[in-house]
């Protein structure tokens, strides 16, 4: 580390480029850190996501199917617990800001456990008809606490008494999980049920089913479409591990997006970062001719044009990936809430493909001047002649 | 004065191959930035293209009242008469309204990857083809009213399986042949279409989703609205069909063009960073050259103007090579979203716009540095080695 003053005083040559490549780096890595976080983000969902947890819901859509259809479903063979729901989609205010509430019943427990709802927080919204439980995403988007009425608008579904608003009051609070990147809010089914039109009532949208084992849920899903195949309601059923298994965001490969992104803007500070360098490396040629001539070895030279290479890489893939960090977590206040896309992760695999981009973004800028190095005539790099 | 910003700025980009890979940056920078950019806003462009396409002046659809989608709209058998009997409605040669009950509902299917997704089924009746003449059968033939059969279109063909003529559709009563396959130049392609009323009895369902009427003419929309509605029976909203889907186009589309367009903003000041290095750098290289004028008698102005200039140039054919890289890669490739199938797009109006942001980026990117190169001492830079 004896190099590290002769590296400053390298980069500090000319402040100005030093502070305008890192400005560059750092924001090309913090694009970096949202797509790949936003990668990151869909991996867990599909990890995370259950392989015992059957969804199933009518198969040519409509108003819903009769709430017999859940009961029907609970006494399949491999089947241990079912909940019936009704969506109730909408806006706040504008249509811009969309909103869906999982209007939920009591079983709701017994399949969505692991969603970070307390007993006792499903207790009060099964208890109290117009009460809701947010998760934190939501709660912060629509700037909302514990106490607060929420007011949507709800087109889609109509009310006996012919209005569009339905109101609820917040009771509960709770953390996010990986598998709702966006979060989600959840009521009670009953206030749905009879708000509407008595024709309407007594149906449910989809049917959610916790099975025996995981290793069997395939084979229960079949069983579950094979069952209402032929009768008035028709199902469709998936796993949950298998609904969650794509990178799919409403049939974009959001992957192969998010990479190309990420790509472009390396790509994009490969030359800037590679053009500095090489600069650099020029104006100081006489210099480097000086270091070799009082006995540095071509390899210390090596090290110490791509440490300086490295140097605004490292330092700007750092800042880079805790901006995108920060804005991660401030995406649900930032974004109309229409922008329906699930928040970006840093997880370590992100932090570990960051390092490896930085470095290998310095080592690609630093290769060409190494190469003018190695092969210099220090005689003719002294006198200037070259 | 334009005299010698024109001889100035010749000298400038005469220099500019003694500066190629520094000028690079700019170039890179660029066509990274609004190829990105361009690719992204692709998609949001080619979707309102095809939603847009669906939508004919010459056409009003009736929803109920608010609906914000065709499924969300309820026309029940009772009021459909009231509807398709007003003023306003083109004839066909028997004089009958050229007016269509639709009905559109979910339908899953199997995407050519193997996992599920879903299109819309849209029920059209007899009257369906003189309302919607864009229809057009290329292979097989047109579903018969009545009959449990389908035609699909060309998009879904190529994005779903089991999509070929002969191929069947499992629906509530069974099994359903596809007869046929048609296209129609806009967001319909990716669907499949039946005879309403035999759709009707086939889900269950008692009412249909929307009236679509051919207009008598653009002009008669307005007779027609009022008779709707001032009529006490019914509560529906009516629309030119270019307007309703110019309205749900904006709510479609919203997600993907916003995210465009960060993600072109943030790169954009990525570049915006390396240009202003780059124009830095290339004024203090040629402190000298630019001293030396200044001495002959040049102006500041016209040194200024010359480095902006420059950037400018720079800047707009990074542009064009990322717009030609976005639009060979991308344009007219057909992609699905959200279950609508269109084709990716990357228009005239986009390579504007592409060239627009450059233009921004390399004003801002050679300011400052084009304020230092007029601004240093004549004769401090001649002396500078």
């Amino acid at each position: 580390m004896r190099y590290l003053p002769l590296i400053w005083a390298a980069v500090m040559r000319k402040p100005t480029r030093a502070i305008l490549t890192l400005l560059s780096v750092t924001v090309a890595f913090t694009l970096f850190g949202l797509m790949i976080g936003l990668n990151a983000t869909f991996d867990m969902v599909a990890e995370k996501a259950r392989a015992d947890r059957i969804f199933t819901w009518p198969r040519f859509g409509g108003n819903g199917v009769p709430v017999a259809v859940a009961r029907q479903v609970a006494a399949i063979p491999g089947v241990k617990a079912v909940t019936a729901m009704n969506f109730l989609p909408g806006y706040v205010q504008d249509p811009k800001n969309q909103v869906f509430v999982l209007m939920v019943d009591q079983n709701v427990a017994s399949v969505f456990g692991d969603y970070g709802v307390s007993p006792e927080q499903w207790n009060m919204v099964l208890k109290d008809r117009t009460g809701i439980v947010m998760s934190r995403i939501q709660a912060q988007r629509w700037n909302k606490k514990i106490g607060d009425t929420f007011t949507m608008v709800s087109k889609q579904i109509k009310r006996a008494d012919g209005k569009t608003g339905w109101d609820f009051k917040v009771l509960a609070i709770v953390d996010d999980i990986p598998q709702a990147g966006n979060g989600f809010i959840f009521g009670n089914y009953d206030y749905i049920d009879k708000a509407k039109p008595l024709a309407d009532q007594g149906k449910v949208n989809e049917v959610d089913i916790l099975a025996d084992d995981p290793a069997s849920s395939a084979a229960v899903a079949e069983r579950i479409d094979r069952k209402f195949a032929n009768s008035a309601t028709p199902m469709q059923t998936i796993t949950e591990k298998l609904a969650r298994s794509g990178n799919d965001f409403g049939g974009l490969d959001i992957k192969k997006i998010t990479r190309g992104v990420a790509l472009a803007g390396m790509f994009m500070v490969l030359f800037l970062t590679g053009n500095g360098i090489a600069e650099s490396v020029r104006e100081r040629f006489a210099e480097f001719a000086t270091l070799k001539t009082i006995g540095f070895s071509d390899r210390a030279v090596t090290i110490m044009v791509v440490l300086e290479s490295a140097l605004p890489c490292i330092l700007g893939a750092a800042l880079g990936v805790g901006i995108a960090a920060v804005l991660a977590r401030q995406i649900p206040k930032l974004m109309p809430s229409g922008f329906g896309m699930p928040l970006p992760t840093m997880s370590p695999m992100v932090l570990v493909w960051a390092a490896a981009s930085a470095f290998l973004v310095a080592l690609l800028s630093a290769a060409l001047p190494i190469l003018r190095l190695r092969q210099m005539d220090i005689a003719s790099a002294l006198s200037g002649r070259t | 004065m334009f005299r010698q910003i024109f001889i100035v700025s010749a000298l400038n980009f005469k220099s500019l191959t003694s500066r190629f890979w520094q000028s690079m940056v700019i170039v890179v920078g660029l066509a990274a930035t609004i190829g990105v950019m361009l690719s992204m806003l692709s998609m949001s462009a080619g979707m309102r293209e095809a939603v847009v396409n669906a939508g004919n002046p010459n056409r009003a659809i009736v929803v109920s009242k608010g609906a914000d989608s065709e499924g969300q709209s309820s026309i029940t058998r009772a009021m459909a008469p009231l509807i398709t009997d007003a003023p306003g409605i083109a004839r066909d040669k028997d004089g009958k309204p050229l007016a269509d009950r639709e009905l559109t509902m979910g339908i899953p299917v199997l995407r050519r990857d193997g996992s599920t997704g879903s299109t819309t089924m849209r029920g059209l009746s007899d009257k369906g083809p003189g309302v919607r003449p864009e229809i057009r059968i290329v292979q097989g033939r047109m579903f018969q009213p009545g009959r449990r059969e389908l035609i699909v279109g060309v998009g879904a063909q190529v994005m779903f399986q089991q999509m070929q003529v002969g191929d069947t559709v499992i629906l509530p009563d069974g099994k359903w042949p596809i007869v046929g396959v048609f296209t129609s130049g806009d967001t319909l392609e990716g669907q499949m279409i039946g005879d309403s009323e035999t759709l009707l009895t086939s889900t269950h369902k008692t009412n249909y989703n929307t009236v679509l009427v051919r207009l008598a003419s653009q002009d008669t929309l307005d007779a027609f609205k009022k008779a709707l509605t001032t009529n006490p029976a019914l509560s529906v909203t009516v629309e030119r069909h270019s307007d309703w889907y110019n309205r749900i186009a904006g709510r479609q589309t919203f997600t993907l063009a916003l995210l465009g367009y960060i993600v072109g903003t943030v790169m954009a000041i990525g570049a915006l960073f390396g240009c202003l290095n780059t124009m830095y750098s290339a004024v203090s290289t040629r402190g000298r050259e630019i001293a030396t004028l200044r001495a002959l008698g040049y102006g500041a102005f016209p040194v200024a103007v010359s480095v902006i200039l420059e950037a400018v140039l720079l800047s707009v054919a990074g542009a064009l090579i990322g717009a030609l890289i976005a639009w060979s890669l991308y344009d007219g490739k057909q992609s699905l979203f959200n279950n609508s199938i269109f084709h990716l797009s990357v228009s005239p109006t986009q390579f504007k716009l592409g060239i627009i942001w450059a233009v921004v980026v390399a004003l801002l990117g050679g300011l400052l540095p084009s304020i230092r190169a007029a601004r240093r001492p004549v004769v401090e830079a001649l002396r500078a080695t």
